[in-house]
């Protein structure tokens, strides 16, 4: 018994050597590919912080060394765009969240026609971005659009129809529901998934303990929901804290970091101060990753 | 009973909220020019027409064909690296025991949290160093740091799935571990292959910052840089646009269906950059 394993461990040390060159051999492609275009990018980053870029490409630029950090740390600015971005993050995550959460509840009881249903919940998530940016900016029209003409005349919310992409509060608001609406089915189905994976036999013995529905959800469904909830809340607070696409594209009125970044490195063409714009935001959802991220992703 | 009427109430209220927005696409898209800004809004429009879709279709007002290969070409390349070297990678770090292979595992979940506008600058200025400025392959690279990590974490998932007594048995037949990888590992991995493909071209497709920032001439640009600049052309013709903003969610939302079922395995395993 004992030298049979001992055969099948030294075959198997062969073999592993061979498999583990293989391994390395299949990974090599990713590590390349990374390094090019995740590693390089970030550590050129760095140096391109200290220096003050020249606009032509093929003048030298200059090393300046922390003075692109003072001065975005000096900048006003940019301590307006972290409390917007903050803002954001913590209402877009909470009511994403949240909304992915009741719709989850809602479409685990069985009903007629709830595969269809739960396709079509997805399709804010899997359009372009630029498609359904525009149709929102139509429908948030001042002069003629529909939810003026239903808030302002039908419901009477409104007195006067609010200007939603020129307004500094309504134009939060109207990025915080746009991206509410786009990405609450992202926590809608991997909470859908996690409800339907919660042991049935509990519910039952709960049910001839007596316990009502909203103790069985407290004490049954919710704990279960925990593990997903809080990948989702992290995941979600990386992605939405360096936001750009579709606040750019609805208002100049929502100055969150991502736009400030891009402003600064392609309109006003200042690319050092970009790449230190850059760092601190990395900086920032690099510490959330250690923090929460990759404990929410490896479960 | 009345819970069961309440529940299709409130199942029906959800769905007609998130649906309004792609309702008024629809119907805005076939509407009159004057209708799309008449008010109170018609929310059943009155007339149909198709003049929008001629319009764009038409060359000389909008190059549809022209943006759409374009964006066709960047999402199929990007989708194609992104599956061949991810199932590459997947297998790699699934199956084979090297060292480092834990490290490796959670540097590419780590990377998944990079990506937009936090590499950006650095990109724009090493491509246009080397000349890729302008290139759809500056926008293929770029699409890449975000799409292959969801490749290989997707794939990685479903390959643990794969009984390993099946690779094995076929080691013990004489394959070898190559072999044993295209004969029985591929084949039996299609459905999760194909899906990781369409959900990559599916996040290309729908790119917008880095074709935006990457590509400059007419000629090159996609379909989202093209849509943004309709919209942002002073005749606001709304039926114009929301017919191209149609045309250009239909290819995405179409893939998107007939996968649907493997992709939210994948979703709801990994996550989506978003």
């Amino acid at each position: 018994m004992q030298k049979s394993v001992n055969v099948k461990k030294m075959k198997s040390g062969l073999m592993q050597r061979r498999e583990s060159r293989l391994g390395i051999l299949l990974i090599l492609p990713t590590l390349i590919l990374i390094g090019a275009v995740v590693i390089y990018p970030i550590c050129y980053n760095v140096a391109l912080s200290f220096q003050k870029v020249a606009l032509n490409p093929h003048r030298p630029s200059k090393f300046i060394g922390l003075k692109n950090y003072a001065n975005l740390f000096s900048d006003l600015e940019f301590y307006r765009s972290l409390g917007v971005t903050v803002a954001y993050v913590l209402i877009t995550v909470l009511g994403s969240t949240i909304l992915g959460l009741l719709v989850a509840l809602l479409m685990n009881r069985p009903f007629k026609g709830r595969k269809i249903a739960r396709s079509l919940l997805l399709l804010s998530y899997v359009a372009p971005v630029v498609a359904t940016v525009y149709v929102w900016k139509y429908m948030f029209n001042g002069l003629y659009g529909v939810i003026n003409y239903i808030t302002v005349d039908v419901l009477h919310i409104f007195g006067q129809a609010p200007m939603w992409q020129d307004h500094p509060v309504y134009s939060v608001m109207l990025v915080v529901f746009y991206d509410i609406w786009r990405v609450f089915p992202y926590a809608f189905l991997m909470i859908l998934a996690a409800l339907q994976a919660v042991d049935e036999s509990l519910y039952e013995a709960a049910q001839m303990d007596g316990a009502s529905a909203w103790n069985r959800f407290w004490a049954i469904t919710f704990p279960e929901l925990v593990p997903s909830i809080s990948a989702i809340i992290s995941l979600r607070t990386i992605w939405n804290f360096y936001k750009f696409d579709d606040i750019y594209l609805f208002t100049k009125q929502v100055p969150v970091l991502g736009v400030y970044l891009y402003e600064t490195a392609f309109a006003v063409h200042d690319n050092g101060g970009a790449a230190a714009i850059t760092i601190v935001l990395f900086v920032i959802v690099f510490a959330f990753v250690i923090l929460f991220g990759r404990k929410a992703v490896r479960k | 009973m009345a819970m069961k009427i309440l529940h299709y109430a409130l199942v029906i209220l959800v769905l007609v909220v998130t649906l309004f927005p792609f309702y008024v696409m629809l119907t805005t898209a076939f509407k009159t020019s004057e209708a799309a800004v008449a008010y109170p809004p018609q929310i059943i429009p009155k007339d149909v027409t198709l003049q929008h879709f001629k319009d764009v279709l038409n060359p000389r007002i909008f190059p549809f064909g022209r943006y759409f290969l374009n964006s066709f070409k960047i999402a199929l390349t990007t989708a194609g690296i992104a599956i061949v070297v991810g199932s590459m990678a997947a297998y790699s770090l699934s199956r084979l025991v090297f060292p480092g292979r834990i490290i490796f595992k959670e540097s590419t979940l780590v990377v998944y949290m990079f990506s937009g506008i936090l590499l950006v600058v650095p990109l724009f200025k090493i491509v246009s160093s080397i000349g890729l400025n302008d290139s759809m392959w500056a926008v293929v690279i770029a699409d890449l740091v975000s799409t292959l990590p969801a490749a290989i974490y997707m794939l990685s998932g479903y390959f643990e799935t794969i009984p390993e007594s099946l690779e094995e048995a076929a080691m013990i037949d004489g394959l070898s571990r190559f072999q044993v990888i295209y004969k029985i590992v591929l084949p039996l991995s299609v459905p999760a292959i194909s899906s990781a493909f369409i959900y990559v071209f599916m996040i290309a497709w729908n790119d917008f910052l880095f074709s935006f920032t990457f590509l400059s001439s007419q000629e090159k640009l996609t379909l989202s840089v093209g849509l943004k600049q309709l919209f942002g052309s002073m005749d606001y013709v709304w039926g114009r646009m929301m017919a191209a903003a149609l045309l250009t969610a239909i290819p995405v939302i179409i893939t998107f269906s007939a996968v649907e079922k493997f992709i939210s395995g994948g979703l709801t395993a990994g996550g989506e950059k978003g």
